[in-house]
């Protein structure tokens, strides 16, 4: 009895996936357990492992297809095992889609050679038996040709006209280029200018200059897209920008290390934390910042739940960490730790990363040396924080002393909508402040 | 001022100077030695022609096989060393009065470059002062003498290629220390003249480089012909006439009247101001790139002294090359069709990948080989003779990558390969070329229809 594997429900939000790899084309024999392809939600990317032994008779998706949830995605049984029924059966409304839309693209994509498609395709086109025979045999992308003849037909001397004009190819050159689609570059590293197979590259439309690949968006970057450019457009964002005294936190910061060394302490402690940290006690201070300012109301939250930005392999991810005003630092460490481990490994969950979950984020570049930048607002929050790299600065130590100290730079992005200019900077200096107040137990 | 600036008279100082002079270049060579460099001088041409005396020899003792018979066959030494000499005389003069035809300055002496200034590089030579505006470096390679205790105090035993050539008796034993090509191109020589031959190599075969397949076949029948071979054996001491070895372990010895120093080659890099421009080099070789051009803007090197592919027709290419790019043409330097040959009887050529490089390379190949004795002509001239042709191609699309041989004539057949690897000829092309009948260059058509 054969079974069918669907594409599951990853979160309540979640009507669509995409498939990114499939690890198992039709024909292949599986084990239970083995993974049988990979695909990714908004935010995040999952595996399935097959349920049964058995060999996969079919696949109805290809790599980049987006997927309704639920949707029949392969069907694992015995070689020669009828399932023309099963195939079709998936819900009533989807019925007609499957049979008709995706005949088992998986299979029809194996059996037909490079070479065959692009002939195919040069049937479609108006030209001579004799120019057709000439092309393929120099392997003259013809799509790029324009006919000379009647109608636009392509006639012999066209071809002619085009290999004059490229460089000429060595047979392996012309054998590659064939089967790979690839044109010779402008110059040749062969005998006496000759191309050879490695200087074939990807051919280039000379008139529109189609020296590029589109690929479709994943899902997550769609998603980032969209929200990224309505922050932009929906609110009134500008930055503030201010230095905090670093020294103290590079102290904390080295007795923390210490601390972790001596076993003396579980969590490790880093400044990215403190800075967290002294966010929180700020944000508890400036309840008007701990908002999403929603068009006619905002609302003020009681607790601070925090966004921190995390760059991950498919893209930027902010999950949030509830309830963050009720942490230690050294709860808040282990906890912003294991949140940014699960982002990385793709296994978050999907609902703690929406932007209404979060009442403010933090997003720290400083790790990779910048000096000073503009954060977007995850809309409807009020504000962002940028944590920059730390400098030193020259300062007034007092009694005519002036003695470079090293400062975090802090950018603050808020919504003019929601805070005026007097407030946010106040706020900015608070924890600029509560940073180089910031007290850690030992 | 002049164009191009030469220092060193080697295959690819002469043919850079030729082609340069040709195209209209003002062009001047400096030389401190004779025209031809090493090659024409000391290496190619004179081993050659040695060789072709001790084929002859060999032949003729040997014509029973082919129902030829003579008394009293005997060689000249010191007959076939003036052969020899009358030989390079007459290549020699031949350089020199191609340099003439092209307008090519010959300043015989030793060159010292000084530096550049706004008139361009400066060389001098003899007193005088020369400015140019590119600077062409082939000052070749010398033999290389690693400090192995005793070599010094064996002055007159230990001999280079260069000292081997000007003996004029023929030693009655004779010990090789390295059996690279050189090494065994004398050891061929004098073991076809009845010399007693050693060859001691540090590596487990001989012809390091080439096929192994091939190397140890011709191992074989060197072995046969009287040749002893120490393999793996590390030369720890020269003691006299005594060859001190270690091979697994344990410490053997062997004696020669003479000893042959072949171990490999070293750059020419200094003596002759090279520091002067700062010109980078890359081990013990001046670095260049594909287009043989130094980190000094107009300074460029060629041959030997690039060490790297040390042979002459690649140090004629690299010469060509730099010519072609001051002249207007883009050109660059393809290593990859770079044609071996090792003169022994018979004789091994090979040009492209071995097995052992496109495996280390991971390229994918197949391979296919044949006997000798596929080809007619080779079994009409070869009596009792064995011999092989091997030819790689890639897997996919079937390129020829590699060919290699072991047999009379492979030398002169091995060009056809060179072709087509450099044109990229796949089993397909070269099923349709049409080889001359009965020749022994059959059997690469033989090898072809054979994947």
């Amino acid at each position: 009895m054969a079974t069918i594997i669907i594409m599951p429900k990853q979160g309540q939000s979640v009507e669509s996936c995409i498939v990114t790899t499939l690890h198992k084309k039709a024909g292949d024999t599986v084990k239970k357990g083995e993974v049988l392809f990979s695909y990714e939600t908004d935010k995040a990317s999952f595996e399935e492992e097959s349920p049964v032994d058995g060999t996969l008779l079919a696949c109805f998706y290809g790599e980049g297809d987006e997927v309704p949830v639920l949707d029949n995605m392969m069907i694992i049984g015995e070689p020669g095992e009828d399932i023309s029924v099963l195939s079709v059966s998936a819900s009533a409304e989807k019925e007609e889609e499957v049979v008709t839309g995706k005949p088992l693209p998986a299979i029809s994509r194996d059996h037909i050679p490079a070479l065959e498609t692009q002939t195919s395709h040069a049937g479609n086109l108006f030209i001579s038996p004799r120019a057709k025979k000439l092309a393929e045999k120099n392997a003259v992308p013809l799509s790029q040709l324009t006919g000379s003849g009647p109608k636009g037909r392509i006639v012999e001397k066209d071809i002619m006209t085009y290999l004059t004009d490229r460089p000429r190819m060595t047979p392996l050159a012309k054998k590659v280029a064939a089967e790979a689609g690839l044109q010779p570059e402008t110059k040749g590293t062969g005998l006496a200018g000759r191309a050879r197979a490695a200087d074939l590259s990807a051919s280039v439309n000379s008139i529109y200059g189609m020296d590029y690949e589109d690929r479709k968006l994943s899902n997550m970057r769609r998603l980032i897209a969209r929200s990224m450019h309505a922050s932009l457009q929906n609110s009134a964002q500008l930055t503030h920008h201010l230095g905090a005294d670093a020294r103290r936190m590079l102290e904390l910061r080295k007795k923390a290390k210490a601390a972790l060394e001596e076993g003396r302490m579980m969590a490790n402690i880093t400044l990215n934390d403190m800075v967290c940290f002294a966010v929180i006690k700020a944000l508890k201070k400036f309840p008007e910042v701990n908002t999403h300012f929603l068009g006619d109301t905002k609302r003020y939250f009681r607790k601070v739940h925090l966004g921190l930005a995390v760059d991950t392999e498919r893209g930027l991810m902010v999950p949030v960490l509830r309830n963050a005003d009720d942490l230690s630092i050294a709860g808040l460490s282990g906890q912003l730790g294991e949140l940014a481990a699960a982002c990385r490994s793709g296994s978050v969950n999907p609902d703690i990363l929406t932007s209404e979950a979060a009442t403010f984020t933090v997003s720290n570049l400083g790790n990779y040396g910048v000096e000073m930048f503009t954060p977007v607002i995850n809309l409807p929050q009020s504000a962002i924080l940028g944590v920059n790299t730390i400098l030193p600065r020259p300062k007034d130590l007092g009694n005519g002393v002036y003695a470079f100290v090293p400062h975090i730079g802090l950018s603050l992005t808020y919504d003019h909508r929601s805070l005026d200019g007097g407030e946010a900077t106040r706020f900015l200096k608070q924890i600029a402040t509560e940073i180089e107040m910031l007290e850690i137990e030992f | 001022m002049i164009d191009l600036l030469i220092i060193g008279g080697g295959p690819a100082g002469y043919v850079a100077a030729e082609r340069a002079g040709h195209a209209g270049l003002k062009v001047v060579l400096f030389e401190k030695k004779a025209m031809g460099g090493v090659c024409l001088n000391e290496g190619c041409i004179p081993t050659k022609t040695l060789l072709y005396s001790a084929k002859i020899y060999e032949n003729a003792l040997h014509g029973d096989k082919y129902g030829v018979f003579g008394d009293n066959i005997r060689f000249d030494y010191e007959k076939m060393i003036s052969r020899k000499k009358k030989v390079v005389r007459k290549l020699v003069s031949g350089v020199e009065s191609k340099m003439k035809s092209n307008q090519v300055t010959v300043v015989k002496g030793e060159a010292l470059i000084e530096g550049r200034s706004a008139e361009g590089i400066e060389v001098s030579c003899n007193g005088e002062k020369y400015n140019g505006k590119n600077l062409l470096v082939c000052t070749g390679s010398e033999a290389s003498v690693p400090p192995i205790p005793g070599l010094r105090e064996a002055e007159g035993v230990v001999l280079t290629n260069r000292e081997i050539l000007e003996m004029t008796e023929r030693p009655a034993s004779l010990v090789v220390i390295g059996g690279g090509v050189i090494g065994m191109e004398f050891a061929s020589f004098y073991n076809s003249l009845g010399t007693k031959v050693t060859v001691v190599e540090m590596l487990p075969e001989i012809l390091g480089g080439l096929d192994f397949e091939v190397s140890a076949m011709l191992r074989d029948i060197y072995t046969k012909k009287g040749i002893t071979f120490n393999l793996n054996a590390k030369v720890v001491q020269i003691a006299g006439n005594k060859v001190v070895f270690e091979k697994g372990g344990e410490t053997h010895s062997v004696e020669g009247e003479k000893i042959l120093l072949s171990v490999g080659r070293r750059p020419v890099t200094q003596g002759f101001g090279l520091e002067n421009l700062g010109v980078e080099l890359l081990r013990t070789g001046i670095k260049v790139d594909e287009k043989m051009r130094t980190n000094v803007p107009g300074v460029f090197a060629a041959g030997d002294v690039t060490g790297f592919s040390l042979l002459a027709h690649t140090a004629s290419r690299e010469g060509e090359v730099v010519v072609n790019n001051l002249t207007g043409r883009n050109d660059i330097m393809r290593y990859n069709a770079i044609p071996g040959v090792v003169y022994t009887n018979p004789e091994v050529a090979g040009v492209g990948e071995t097995e052992e490089s496109a495996r280390a390379k991971g390229i994918a190949y197949k391979v296919a080989r044949l006997p000798m004795a596929y080809a007619g002509r080779f079994v009409a001239e070869n009596e009792g003779g064995s011999g092989v042709c091997k030819v790689l191609v890639g897997e996919k699309h079937g390129e020829v990558i590699g060919v290699h041989m072991l047999g009379n004539p492979s030398s002169e057949i091995i060009y056809g390969a060179c072709i087509a690897i450099e044109q990229e000829m796949t089993l397909k092309e070269m099923q349709e070329v049409v080889f001359p009948h009965p020749t022994v260059s059959e059997i690469i058509k033989e090898v072809v229809f054979n994947f």
